[in-house]
């Protein structure tokens, strides 16, 4: 991997760090993992694992992803990556660490339309979904069978994603 | 939260040695509908370290480091001993307290980067506080004017602040949030705050306890003195340290005793500055909050709810507009300051600082950077 990247002109060097800030945990998943979206230096959300989005209705969000995107073990990112990631997280009753208010409604439903494309049917309208989504970590297929968000640690993701 | 290295995810880097983890309790604020708040311990190993991720697919971001090793076996006040007198220890130690700002500042090999953050510190008011009259508006609007908000962000935070009007912090996209006829913090103004606390008080007031988690403790005891001074009242103030912070976030959340001081300070912050009230506002007032101590509020549900309904972005930040501004008309906080984020950087490092998080994705060294002569 080292190798492969010495080819790249911005990638270099290393650095250190210390870091208290008790949310240290996030950081390291916004490091390594995508999320449909991600938020710019200035605080504003936009795509990320995502190509772009559409609200085909106050209930209906649609989401497009890239193609050729894949994880850092090689495995392809499509829709199936998507809807995998919502219904691993709506097994849950309280999945993220912060606490119930960044929960999806669990009455959503996440249909795959294509092959990089899924649609989240809202059972009411919810305007706040596309940050949840930052919640939502886009994981590859060997993360869910080998460790999982606490299924390996804890056997339950509540409190863990 | 990833519990251990490997290629899991499409980020910019790969984990590649040790986790950062938590522990976590859970807190239920109510249970209909069903909310609640983790109380989190965290697990980390001494090391970790990222490594860059070459099938990343925004190149235009980076990664444009090879490698980046967290310590956590380094104290912070260790860390930044490390990275103003030397080089190849430590390169960015993170949440710098304003106190250390002038020594960075005059460190050999590091600098000062701050960066305004979606972040408020501020006073959760317990409206159910017996002896206190903190339920009458004017009594919460009377500690908000007893407090020098210019003074505390210069003596205490050195200028590195910016004084709070409402809950959503003020940086340069959430100006529209605050707009039109922006927000504009309680002006310090002891005689207005005084007429105001002797008409909502009933009798001789009882002191006001206002407790603080420990990293704020210069700014409770400041804002102490100011409430002493503007309103004639006594004011105890108490530190929570260690497990007594994780008790006290709780017992705020879970709402089930009575809690043992009159205004908790506290910093929030929040992921993205689109929404706000998503985890500031509601978190301090709304039904589902987990730090609201008081009474649920009808009209502050009925806007709340009005801001989910929105899809439209335009929609929206009117929407947490009139949040924000009826959050505090109705004082329903104690609005205190916007502290900056400092970080201590090596010199050779071109950090680039996130509002809402910590991200090295487009941070890279020179060539004079240690990691690369």
């Amino acid at each position: 991997m080292l190798a492969a990247m010495a080819g790249h002109p911005r990638t270099a060097g290393a650095v250190t760090v210390v870091d208290p800030n008790p949310l240290n945990w996030l950081w390291i998943t916004y490091h390594t993992v995508e999320e449909l979206v991600r938020v710019t230096k200035q605080g504003k959300v936009r795509p990320a694992a995502m190509r772009r989005y559409r609200w085909i209705d106050d209930r209906t969000l649609q989401v497009r992803l890239r193609r050729d995107e894949r994880f850092a073990d090689g495995e392809p990112v499509t829709a199936d990556s998507v809807k995998r990631a919502f219904d691993e997280q709506v097994r849950w009753v309280s999945p993220h660490p912060p606490g119930t208010h960044l929960n999806i409604d669990r009455r959503t439903r996440c249909s795959v339309s294509g092959p990089h494309t899924v649609r989240f049917h809202l059972p009411e309208p919810d305007g706040l979904v596309l940050g949840k989504l930052r919640a939502t970590h886009v994981m590859s297929s060997r993360f869910w069978r080998d460790l999982g968000f606490g299924y390996a640690r804890d056997e339950s993701g509540e409190g863990h994603w | 939260m990833i519990d251990a290295p490997g290629p899991w995810g499409t980020g910019p880097f790969v984990l590649a040695e040790g986790y950062s983890s938590l522990d976590t309790e859970q807190a239920v604020v109510t249970h209909d509908p069903f909310s609640c708040t983790w109380l989190q311990r965290q697990d980390r190993t001494p090391r970790l370290t990222l490594r860059a991720n070459p099938t990343y697919w925004d190149k235009l971001r980076g990664p444009r480091l090879r490698e980046v090793v967290f310590r956590n076996d380094l104290s912070a006040q260790e860390a930044l001993e490390l990275v103003c007198t030397t080089e190849g220890e430590v390169d960015i130690v993170t949440e710098v307290p304003a106190t250390a700002a002038a020594k960075v500042q005059h460190g050999e090999h590091a600098r000062l980067v701050a960066v305004n953050p979606v972040r408020a510190l501020a006073g959760v008011i317990n409206r159910d506080a017996e002896g206190l009259p903190l339920h009458d508006r004017r009594a919460r609007q009377a500690l908000n004017l007893a407090v020098d908000r210019a003074g505390l962000v210069r003596d205490v935070f050195g200028g590195h602040a910016r004084p709070l009007a409402g809950l959503t912090p003020p940086t340069p996209l959430t100006a529209p949030h605050r707009a039109p006829d922006r927000l504009k913090p309680y002006p310090y103004d002891p005689p207005a705050a005084r007429q105001l606390w002797r008409q909502a008080v009933n009798g001789p007031p009882r002191a006001l306890r206002l407790a603080t988690m420990a990293d704020f403790e210069a700014t409770a005891g400041r804002v102490a003195d100011d409430l002493r001074t503007s309103l004639g009242l006594d004011v105890e103030v108490i530190v929570l340290r260690g497990d007594e912070q994780v008790q006290a976030r709780r017992q705020l959340a879970e709402k089930l005793e009575p809690q043992t001081w009159d205004v908790l300070l506290l910093e929030q912050g929040s992921q993205a500055a689109d929404t706000p009230p998503l985890e500031l506002h509601r978190a301090f007032v709304g039904l589902t909050g987990e730090f609201r101590a008081g009474p649920v509020l009808a009209e502050f549900e009925r806007l709340y709810a009005d801001l989910v309904a929105q899809t439209a972005q335009a929609k929206q930040v009117i929407a947490c507009n009139r949040i924000d501004r009826y959050v505090t008309q109705e004082a329903l906080a104690l609005f205190v300051c916007a502290p900056q984020v400092l970080y201590a950087v090596n010199r050779h490092v071109d950090f680039k600082p996130y509002a809402t998080s910590f991200e090295l994705v487009d941070t890279s060294v020179t060539p004079r950077h240690w990691s690369r002569r």
